[in-house]
């Protein structure tokens, strides 16, 4: 079946070089927005901008990989890799020069950083281990990350009071490692479920769920008649406006609620389509659900832009408030690497689809994945230890007690819990493969909950980053 | 009745120490905290908050639940006791056969360990002595220091390394513990609060968060407190100079900042919150006479303070109005906040035996400032601040921070450093050939261990080779 799609391919292959052309200008000009006010040519934002296009690139080489199957283009991508490294350690360098403190004092400074080590772990997950396309996962990552970076709030600001210290630093620092360590062992079990022949379908079934959440995410901003709920933004201030303490001031895009439906309901069409295959166990279901993926994608693709035009710089009524409001991306940070991830997360399922077993070639077996998983969680078990325990130390130090059940404190211990729980089950139960595998996705998925989610779902002390 | 008793026991034993009910108790504090952090929680949150975002019954129904305050509820504190049982059970059950282990290193291979071992080699060779001889030069060039053990019927050598990594998870689960110890001392006997102070005030009365007061066997004097901000008037610093006085005389003092405590007996003072009181503190005036050469002069005046202007007349400041109003000839004060303050200055003269009532501003119709002999013009307003310092007195956090320590040296242990154990034995093969074996194992890091196995199994086929007196140079030269 699947020598079969590899056959009809080429067709739609060249419309998919066309989206992500289309998806990787966008980004470049977005990025290029920022740009244009910036003055020397090495000064952060440039570096940003190269690390971003060198990222971008070598994503793009790994779908072209993906598409085309030329083998070369993995090599072409380690080294866009690499470069990306370089001007990223450029960008990382300048920022600490200018700010006179490591960069983790913001979600952008700690991004950056985190960024960085994501690109590290990458190639010397590549050099060391020879998981040569561990990339086509984490540079997505990577991607988004960046563009994310483009829209939150860059200026070097002074550090308050309770960041003046050293032990910020190390839990800080502690905490990106770990946190990239963490991605890393995800993108293995995901390579491990590819190489253990799981079934494509499954993938499918996967990437459906986890599409499918962020629309649901997103149209819980649905608002009535259609429209679609954003954050004001206060662009005197730069920061997102709030109508009292913690309480943020939403205002209404007109019909794009609508548009997310209806995006939102083509999503669901693949997944419908694998359980319909499921239960009438009929296969051609499936060949359905393979070209709604392919429609999904131009969709999101579409929502995304309609986003875009929408979000980027308009004013709006609010339901709360009088008067018309501006909101810019830059204060819906997280629909809009929801609905990146989104397209991400389907133009992996269609590479899978179209070059497993180019894929499988060229990764390690199952039981060398399945290793090199767990050596990277003893390395991040450690690190998310010593990240609370640096954490602790330093609250006991600015605020007079190491433990306060803060959501951030609460869901770091979370996290730590998943994974002592997978290295018990691991080491005295002998959890192997597809368990240990689920395990290390489902701790990626509660530390992405804790970097993210806390911060702009849950109330606490942790406000500053 | 006794047995079943006992059995009763073995089965509650069994149930707790198991893996299951360890990872069961996991998921549960896992579900318990993510639900303290998505349900609104009282001691974080005002009770405004709380009604406007719940329902009277909802909120009914969480209360009793002790949903809105799950870190410290009863339950909460049920299950982590649980789990620290979980914990000790667990660990007892398996320890006394590690401690086994541990303790009497298994050295001498029978034959049964032989066969069954995964990581063995066979290498053929002449004579039994000259071989263990080999055997043990190789395992010193490898960094070992082999162990000849001599048996009633066989000698063989031993050579291992990192054996307390055996034991390094119950270093992990001890420090695990200790931590829960440092929490559960600090909920007993630990304590919170609050103490505000202004400048040239001591107070040894804290505020706690359960709302009754606590007095400390020393004060807390503030010797002065102040912000320093940035350019762009983002707080830079917040600092207090504290001192501590005891029996009436000064025993320490410390400038504190935030993340810069002051301890004092087991007692944290941490620079909290800073503002303004809403009390004057100091006001400079411009001092020029009326009448004759204008000389000007500046004075400081507090409140209640009388000055001397000249040998005759005097100034003092007799009230401060932080927010004034005038209604029917009366001066009022709207509020405690400095945002339209106004003073009343007495200006006396004794040999006259008058005195005059001067308002800065001044007050139309109530201000006499014209008959006054000096002109005053107020040149600064300094008003007083005040300084919030969290106090906390946490005396288990000793045993927390023993507790992080003692598991990082636990965590290095278990995932980073393996039990390697290397043996070698001389036996004769299948058909009678004498063969020297040579197996090993380590607990972790398989990989890693392959390749020194192999390092190894050649290191001997070397010292096989070479002369014996050549080997015996080489091993003094190590």
């Amino acid at each position: 079946m699947s020598r079969a799609k590899a056959e009809q391919q080429p067709a739609t292959g060249t419309t998919l070089i066309v989206l992500v052309g289309l998806g990787i200008t966008f980004l470049l000009f977005m990025a290029f927005l920022n740009v244009v006010k910036s003055g020397p040519i090495l000064n952060e934002a440039n570096l940003l901008y190269a690390a971003l296009i060198f990222y971008a690139g070598a994503g793009a080489l790994y779908l072209g990989f993906g598409v085309t199957g030329t083998e070369s283009y993995i090599k072409f991508a380690s080294l866009a890799t690499w470069a990306g490294l370089i001007a990223n350690t450029g960008a990382v360098a300048h920022r600490w020069y200018e700010a006179g403190h490591p960069p983790f004092a913001s979600l952008y400074e700690m991004l950056l950083s985190f960024v960085w080590t994501l690109a590290a772990l990458t190639l010397i997950a590549e050099k060391r281990y020879g998981v040569k396309v561990i990339g086509t996962v984490t540079m997505p990552v990577a991607i988004v990350g960046v563009v994310l970076m483009q829209l939150l709030r860059s200026d070097v600001r002074p550090l308050v009071p309770a960041l003046q210290s050293t032990w910020l630093h190390v839990h800080v620092t502690l905490a990106m490692l770990a946190y990239a360590a963490c991605a890393l062992s995800f993108a293995l079990a995901m390579m491990f479920l590819i190489q253990d022949k799981m079934k494509t379908e499954s993938f499918l079934a996967a990437t459906g769920v986890f599409t499918l959440g962020i629309y649901i995410a997103i149209l819980t901003r649905f608002e009535r008649w259609g429209g679609l709920n954003v954050v004001a933004w206060d662009a005197d201030n730069k920061q997102e406006m709030f109508l009292s303490r913690g309480v943020r001031l939403f205002v209404t895009i007109p019909d794009l609620g609508w548009l997310m439906l209806l995006v939102c309901a083509t999503v669901a069409a693949p997944l419908a389509l694998y359980i319909l295959a499921r239960v009438k166990r009929n296969e051609n279901f499936l060949a359905i659900a393979n070209r709604a993926v392919f429609v999904s994608i131009l969709l999101q693709t579409l929502a995304l832009v309609f986003f875009l035009l929408r979000a980027r710089d308009g004013q709006y009524t609010s339901l709360d408030a009088d008067g018309l409001y501006r909101t810019t991306l830059a204060a819906s940070p997280f629909i809009l690497s929801g609905l990146v991830a989104g397209i991400f997360a389907n133009l992996l399922y269609l590479l899978l689809l179209w070059r497993r077993p180019d894929l499988e070639r060229h990764l390690p077996d199952a039981d060398a994945l399945d290793r090199i998983t767990y050596k990277t969680i003893c390395i991040a078990f450690p690190l998310l230890t010593l990240m609370i325990a640096a954490g602790a130390y330093w609250a006991n130090r600015a605020w007079g007690s190491y433990w306060n059940w803060d959501p951030k404190e609460t869901w770091a211990a979370i996290t730590w819990l998943v994974y002592a729980g997978y290295l018990h089950m691991r080491i005295t139960r002998g959890w192997r493969g597809r368990r240990a595998a689920y395990f290390a996705i489902l701790g990626f998925a509660v530390v992405m909950f804790t970097f993210f989610g806390v911060t702009y779902l849950l109330p606490g002390l942790h406000a500053y980053a | 009745m006794a047995l079943t008793l006992s059995s009763a026991l073995r089965k509650t034993w069994q149930t707790l120490s198991s893996i299951k009910t360890g990872v069961i108790l996991i998921i549960l504090v896992v579900i318990f905290s993510a639900a303290g952090t998505i349900i609104l929680q009282r001691p974080m949150t005002e009770p405004e908050d709380m009604q406007r975002a719940y329902s009277p019954a909802m909120l009914r129904l969480l209360d009793a639940a002790g949903l809105t305050d799950v870190f410290h509820a009863r339950w909460f504190v049920a299950l982590m006791i649980l789990v620290s049982l979980s914990i000790i059970a667990a660990s007892l059950e398996r320890f006394p056969n590690a401690w086994r282990y541990y303790a009497r290193p298994y050295k001498s291979p029978d034959e049964h360990f032989r066969r069954a071992l995964p990581t063995q080699a066979q290498i053929p060779v002449k004579d039994e002595e000259h071989a263990l001889d080999a055997v043990e030069r190789a395992l010193h060039k490898i960094g070992f220091k082999p162990e000849r053990i001599v048996r009633t019927n066989s000698f063989s050598v031993f050579a291992e390394r990192h054996r307390i990594s055996e034991m390094a998870v119950y270093i992990v689960h001890a420090s695990l513990l200790l931590i829960f110890l440092g929490g559960i001392v600090d909920a007993l006997y630990g304590w919170r609060g609050f103490l505000m102070l202004t400048p040239g005030h001591q107070s040894s009365q804290i505020e706690l968060r359960t709302g009754s007061t606590r007095t400390l066997p020393f004060a807390i004097r503030c010797d002065g407190a102040g912000e320093d901000t940035y350019a762009d008037g983002t707080p830079k610093k917040y600092w207090s100079k504290l001192a501590v006085v005891a029996d009436g005389r000064e025993v320490g003092n410390k400038e504190i900042v935030v993340n810069d405590p002051l301890v004092y007996r087991g007692v944290r003072f941490y620079q909290s919150s800073y503002g303004r009181t809403g009390k004057l503190d100091k006001l400079i005036l411009n001092v020029t006479p009326a009448y004759g050469p204008r000389v000007n002069r500046e004075i400081s005046l507090s409140q209640n303070e009388t000055v001397a202007l000249d040998a005759d007349t005097t100034v003092q400041l007799a009230e401060f109005i932080p927010d004034y109003v005038v209604e029917d000839g009366h001066v009022y004060s709207r509020s405690n906040e400095i945002a339209n303050a106004a003073v009343r200055l007495v200006v006396t003269s004794a040999k006259k035996n008058s005195s005059v009532n001067y308002w800065l501003p001044e007050i139309p119709g109530i201000a006499e400032n014209a008959s006054s002999p000096y002109i005053l013009e107020p040149k600064d307003l300094k008003t007083g601040v005040y300084t919030g310092l969290q106090v906390s007195h946490e005396p288990g956090q000793w045993a927390v921070w023993a507790g992080v320590v003692l598991m990082a040296i636990g965590l290095t242990f278990v995932f980073y450093v393996s039990h390697v154990r290397f043996w070698a034995v001389p036996v004769a093969d299948s058909q009678g050939k004498r063969t020297l074996w040579v197996g090993g194992a380590a607990n972790r890091n398989r990989d890693a261990f392959d390749v020194k196995f192999k390092h190894l199994v050649d290191e001997i086929h070397e010292e096989l080779m070479a002369p014996p007196a050549s080997a015996e140079l080489e091993t003094l030269k190590h």
